[in-house]
């Protein structure tokens, strides 16, 4: 009765944190539109908000609850003292969240494996012009089947997948380009923090979630072009590739080149600046360490009665 | 804020007249008003009992609210101008589709001038990338002619 009455209390205290925590994310996140931040930047800052919940709900349970109720929980009076309505009921919700997270992730994997095998069959390796022999040609395949035009799949071994029509329409630089754009996705692991996605279910994130998703095709954008020549190949390459007829929806883990707005991407590749470009605030992970480093500081001063706190919530919750 | 839809009829715009468009417009920038600080900037040329029926009426149509202020009233807009938008759109989409036969015919209409709006979009997208390509071109072009001018 002790060790299911810690489980159900921990897993309380994780949906507790996860649901509020969310709600904050919900609202607060928009409050970085006005963060004139690179693009890459900022979809950084919006995948780690959106992942948030989860990180400090698991941070929380492991660090706080559980030592808590390990260290002040009395063991001797297992025997007078039951689960609890609340952390019964909490607990319940928590697993369901947790279940509901895991099957979301076996089922986009096993969705995407399934396409993506459907798509790569007769498909050959790309052999694209010597200025763009890269990391590309390993990765990337041509296709005949009907798949979307240009495409990043997969998040163990992500590959590009390129349509025939896709090979027809674009020039030799062109589709150089907007292979260096997938590339980018591909670097910045894109396709696996969409499954991270889907394994954190929440009511309004969606908004969130496309946020990050064009702000990270705006990041590869800006990875893939070094000069306003590139630029203006890559916009071209977009106009050409939307006007393809779109195939039936692509799975989770992939990501098309012609995703986002694409007026908002092309007026912007137009627009490019190399000064503007270099001179945009890049938000840098070592940013993360003073913070992270005081927080830890604080904690490790505070652990004590921040431990006897958890335990009184927990008995309030219990009771 | 069904009955707001009397008035939009089976079309997808507004059917409001331009000087009731113009009165609604002015209350969205006031938030509230009554008549007589509608007219008090000039902007408005109407007579006061003109303004009065006209808010009269958009009240009675379920755009506006009122409460009583003195021996006036203080008009106040029920939705925001995206709100109302929102709602005609959806409106008359579901008119749209309620309205064949053949429920399916609406919808390829709607696809239809989707698909019309997106090729239009990208006609323009692709005249801005040619033009943004002769420009460079010429640039280069002139670059080209200054540095074979320059004396050796």
């Amino acid at each position: 009765m002790f060790a299911l009455r810690g489980i159900a209390v921990s897993l309380t205290f994780f949906v507790l944190v996860y649901c509020l925590l969310s709600a904050l994310v919900a609202v607060a996140w928009r409050s970085l539109k006005w963060l004139h931040a690179a693009e890459r930047s900022l979809a950084a800052l919006l995948f780690a908000l959106r992942v948030l919940p989860l990180a400090a709900s698991v941070v929380v349970t492991f660090a706080f609850v559980v030592p808590s109720f390990q260290l002040l929980e009395p063991r001797s009076i297992d025997i007078d003292e039951g689960i609890g309505a609340v952390p019964l009921a909490l607990g319940i919700c928590a697993l369901l969240l947790i279940a509901c997270g895991c099957f979301r992730v076996i089922a986009a994997q096993t969705k995407t494996s399934r396409v993506v095998a459907r798509w790569l069959e007769g498909a050959n390796p790309l052999v694209v012009d010597a200025a763009a022999q890269t990391e590309a040609q390993t990765v990337t395949f041509r296709s005949r089947r009907g798949i979307p035009p240009l495409t990043l799949v997969g998040v163990r071994r992500p590959r590009v997948l390129v349509s025939e029509s896709a090979v027809a329409l674009l020039s030799d630089n062109e589709l150089r380009i907007a292979l260096q754009h997938e590339l980018a996705h591909m670097q910045s692991r894109d396709n696996l923090k969409k499954l991270v996605f889907r394994f954190c279910p929440c009511p309004g994130m969606a908004k969130l979630e496309s946020a990050w998703s064009q702000a990270a095709e705006l990041a590869a954008d800006d990875a893939a072009v070094s000069n306003l020549d590139d630029a203006v190949d890559l916009a071209a390459a977009l106009v050409k590739l939307s006007r393809l007829l779109p195939v039936a929806a692509a799975p989770v883990c992939t990501v098309g080149f012609v995703t986002g707005s694409i007026s908002v991407r092309v007026a912007r590749l137009l627009a490019w600046d190399e000064a503007h470009t270099a001179q945009t605030m890049r938000i840098r992970p070592w940013y993360a360490i003073p913070p992270v480093l005081v927080t830890l500081l604080c904690v490790f001063v505070t652990y004590g009665p921040a431990l006897t706190l958890t335990h009184e919530v927990t008995e309030w919750l219990v009771r | 804020m069904t009955k707001a839809f009397s008035i939009f009829g089976s079309s997808s715009r507004p059917q409001l007249g331009p000087f009731e468009q113009q009165v609604l417009q002015k209350l969205w920038s006031h938030g509230s008003a009554t008549v007589r600080e509608l007219l008090a900037d000039g902007k408005i040329r109407q007579a006061y009992t003109t303004v009065m029926t006209t808010v009269d009426r958009l009240y009675k149509k379920g755009l506006l609210d009122r409460v009583a202020e003195g021996r006036a009233f203080r008009y106040t807009p029920r939705h925001t101008p995206e709100e109302l938008q929102r709602v005609t759109a959806l409106e008359s989409i579901r008119q749209l589709l309620g309205s064949g036969d053949a429920s399916s015919l609406p919808l390829s209409y709607l696809v239809e001038a989707l698909s019309t709006h997106d090729a239009q979009l990208l006609d323009e997208l692709q005249l801005l990338v040619e033009q943004k390509r002769r420009e460079l071109r010429s640039r280069e072009h002139n670059a080209g002619g200054n540095k074979a001018r320059e004396p050796r």
